[in-house]
């Protein structure tokens, strides 16, 4: 009997591989030799995009799909839900590389993109821009260099974003302030004793998000204004004398109840309950709409301090050569002036081509929106992220967790010592041995 | 290895596993459950006419166990080993290459500064939530299990919670603790008090994480101590009263007594899922405040793997909170064992 059930069994899986084999002939008959593996399998002319839709943009990536299909007959794209957020995306790309079907295009962060650059599972795309022909001058540099490694770059900027500096502008006016945000932070403390005078029961002058919800994003800017940072290149600098006085004067700010410091900071300044807020570009339509008060925006304190953020769109490295140049073509596509402008007005993000402000439907946009120009105006004078944030695995959590220990009142030097060596040795442990010597 | 998505199927499977702890209990004779399949042949002294009837039985035993073993061995004890492997290696998630480190992952949790604070967080959050919600379930049962009116309202409302989804539950606490213009905080305000920063403060933020947990979860203990007390026997506790018992005698001595397997059944169950929290702390605090206020066992392992990108200490840690589990599983067995056989 057992032996019946073995024969059976093993017959049953073999007519199994069957029907497998067949479906593997149907989807890859056309396609290149490509050495087997389910990773590179694919169908031919179909481009699979695994997006998490960031600023819930569904329908506009499906716009831009439709206008590309038909741009380019032959060639197909399916977008993918892949994820709420990109950590989610990152989770099942990763999944895809253990042994999955791969995409041709997958969303990366600015957090994310870099350990599959690292492990050589993005492929880096400037052969396959310069192929296509395709301008990369047009591209924000900022934005197109934080997906610069070792010379080489692994995505297109995508959904990017930067903080802006919120203020409200009524609480400005009763404190006798001038309609614009602080040239920098010193400023913005000499400002602080006329807000707080302004401000009513239950309302603080600044607020910014806590180190749970990216205030190591915001922080940088603050580092940055000081002189100091987080890194340079891949030497942790926390413990740089510059660095440490940022950290005492966020420290400060708490100390005397100017600063607060809060979940999503957003929420209280539409409310009324905050003077002013760093928070992402990508708020702005929100705030917009819930605030009922004029709402004025400014270039971050420290003129030219402002950190990039957001996606990407990579491309696989474990796929053919016809699926990548496919794939390339569709992102160039996806981030061609025209359509950056058609998702950018969409969701908030910020257009990734320098010509954008030139298309009269942006033009249009940016007279109606004058709170949208002061972040597109301010993209010029971005800066891109510390490695010891953005590259260096948990970065962001790490120094969030530090920050929050410094505006509860521990000491800024010992904390950002601990900062040094644990980024140290995450990189020493995690990174250095990948790095191309 | 797959701490947020487990916890979703987790309620059903743990049922079954109880209930599998349950029918194996040794006194069943082995004509009922039978040997495994391909374990020792069938007893010698059977008549030789029933021998195709029991390979009829055997095969219909095996074609109805199959699709459970294979899809326990695939999703349940496959990943498990796969885990237990991981955890010696320093593997990054998405790197193609794995190199062995022995056992330098559990020697760096035994000896981290973190580990204590995940721990603590994750003893304080589970005996709080399994002893509140059980006990308060139990209340409510009773309470409920009275003639009254528009009980059946009240008992809907108990259990509606606990089918909403944790992360939205999560998203909705955010507006009851909100500091700046949540609800408690408005209710402290009546009174004169100022609202603590739920989620600025550590002690706090925990506080807030297990209220909500046990606001949500409460409903499970509360239908399944209601079911059990409407299956207890009246008869019992009527001879008792007859007896001149006090209430509280009755109740200690009578109904618990009876509630003995339900108790165990839910002091097994809560305590996994409470373990296993991760939907209300993801959305509600991310861990935080401070890195890892609010973080427990199962969100380090998240934390660890999928932000940290260290797959192999995060699987160190699912290893050493299975295995914690197991004990702690065993000895809930062991000690409803004694008390039953008394």
């Amino acid at each position: 009997m057992n032996d019946v059930t073995r024969r059976g069994f093993l017959g049953g899986l073999a007519g199994v591989a069957g029907v497998a084999g067949l479906a593997a002939c149907a989807g890859g008959s056309t396609a290149p030799a490509s050495g087997g593996g389910g990773g590179q399998a694919g169908t031919a002319g179909q481009i699979e995009f695994w997006s998490n839709h960031p600023g819930t943009s569904k329908p506009v990536e499906q716009a831009i799909i439709k206008k590309f299909e038909a741009a380019n007959t032959g060639l197909k794209v399916k977008l993918v839900d892949a994820g709420q957020n990109y950590e989610e995306v990152a989770q099942k790309f990763n999944a895809a590389l253990a042994g999955g079907q791969l995409p041709d295009v997958v969303v990366a962060s600015d957090v994310t993109w870099f350990n599959f650059a690292l492990n050589k599972q993005i492929t880096p795309i400037d052969d396959l821009l310069a192929t296509a022909k395709v301008d990369t001058s047009d591209y924000v540099d900022a934005l197109f260099n934080d997906y610069n490694f070792s010379d080489k770059h692994y995505a297109l900027p995508y959904a990017r974003s930067t903080p802006l500096f919120y203020y409200n502008k009524d609480l400005w006016k009763k404190a006798g302030l001038e309609d614009r945000g602080p040239k920098d932070w010193d400023e913005f403390k000499a400002w602080a004793p006329k807000i707080k005078a302004a401000l009513g029961n239950g309302q603080v002058a600044l607020e910014m998000a806590d180190g749970s919800n990216y205030l190591d994003w915001y922080f940088q800017n603050m580092a940055w204004t000081f002189g100091g940072g987080y890194s340079k290149e891949w030497t942790p600098t926390f413990s740089d004398p510059n660095t440490i006085k940022a950290g005492q004067f966020l420290q400060g700010l708490a100390k005397d109840g100017t600063v607060k410091f809060n979940k999503s900071p957003e929420a209280d300044f539409s409310a009324g309950l905050a003077a002013c807020i760093m928070q992402s570009t990508g708020s702005l339509g929100g705030i917009t709409k819930d605030a009922k008060f004029d709402v004025g925006t400014a270039f971050l304190p420290g003129d030219g301090n402002c950190p990039t953020g957001g996606a990407g769109v990579a491309i696989p490295m474990n796929i053919s050569d016809e699926r990548k140049a496919n794939a390339l073509k569709f992102i160039a596509f996806l981030t061609n002036a025209e359509n950056t402008v058609t998702f950018t007005q969409a969701t908030g993000y910020m257009p990734v081509r320098k010509s954008a402000v030139d298309l009269p439907a942006e033009k249009a946009f940016l007279e109606k929106n004058p709170n949208a120009k002061t972040a597109i105006d301010q993209l010029a004078k971005t800066r891109s992220q510390d490695n010891a944030r953005v590259l260096l695995p948990g970065g962001g959590a790490r120094i969030g967790k530090g920050l929050d220990q410094v505006a509860q009142g521990q000491d800024v030097a010992t904390v950002f010592k601990g900062l040094d060596q644990q980024s140290q040795q995450v990189f020493d442990s995690q990174v250095k041995s990948k790095l191309p010597s | 290895m797959t701490p947020p998505y487990r916890k979703h199927v987790g309620s059903g499977a743990r049922l079954s596993n109880v209930q599998s702890t349950q029918t194996q209990v040794p006194d069943r004779s082995d004509e009922v459950t039978g040997p495994p399949a391909g374990g020792p042949p069938p007893p010698v002294g059977e008549p030789p006419h029933r021998s195709s009837g029991r390979r009829w039985e055997w095969t219909l035993a095996g074609l109805l166990l199959a699709p459970n073993l294979v899809l326990l061995i695939v999703f349940t004890y496959r990943p498990l080993i796969d885990n237990f492997r991981l955890s010696f290696t320093d593997w990054n998630i998405s790197s193609p290459t794995i190199s062995w480190v022995g056992f330098s992952n559990y020697i760096e949790w035994f000896t981290r500064d973190d580990t204590k604070t995940v721990v603590l967080n994750t003893v304080i959050f589970t005996v709080a939530t399994v002893g509140i919600s059980m006990s308060l379930g139990l209340l409510l049962a009773l309470l409920l299990d009275q003639r009254l009116k528009g009980r059946n309202l009240v008992r809907s409302a108990i259990f509606a919670p606990f089918v909403i989804s944790g992360a939205a539950i999560g998203i909705a606490f955010q507006f009851v603790f909100d500091p700046s213009f949540g609800l408690v905080q408005d209710v402290l305000a009546r009174l004169g008090i100022a609202s603590p920063d739920f989620y600025q403060q550590s002690n706090w933020a925990l506080f807030m994480v297990t209220v909500t947990y046990i606001w949500k979860n409460l409903g499970y203990s509360f239908v399944i101590y209601l079911a059990a007390l409407q299956g207890r026997r009246a008869d019992l506790d009527e001879a008792a009263e007859i007896d001149g018992a006090s209430s509280w005698t009755r109740f200690r001595r009578v109904l618990m007594p009876q509630l003995r397997p339900t108790t165990f059944f839910l002091s097994i169950t809560v305590l996994l899922s409470s373990v296993q929290v991760f939907d209300i702390i993801y959305a509600m605090t991310r861990g935080g405040p401070v890195g890892n206020g609010t973080t427990t066992l199962v969100f380090q392992v998240y934390q660890e793997t999928f932000v940290n990108q260290r797959a192999g200490y995060g699987a160190t840690v699912a290893t050493v909170m299975f295995l914690v589990l197991l004990v702690v599983t065993v000895f809930q067995v062991r000690v409803m064992d004694k008390g039953s056989r008394k």
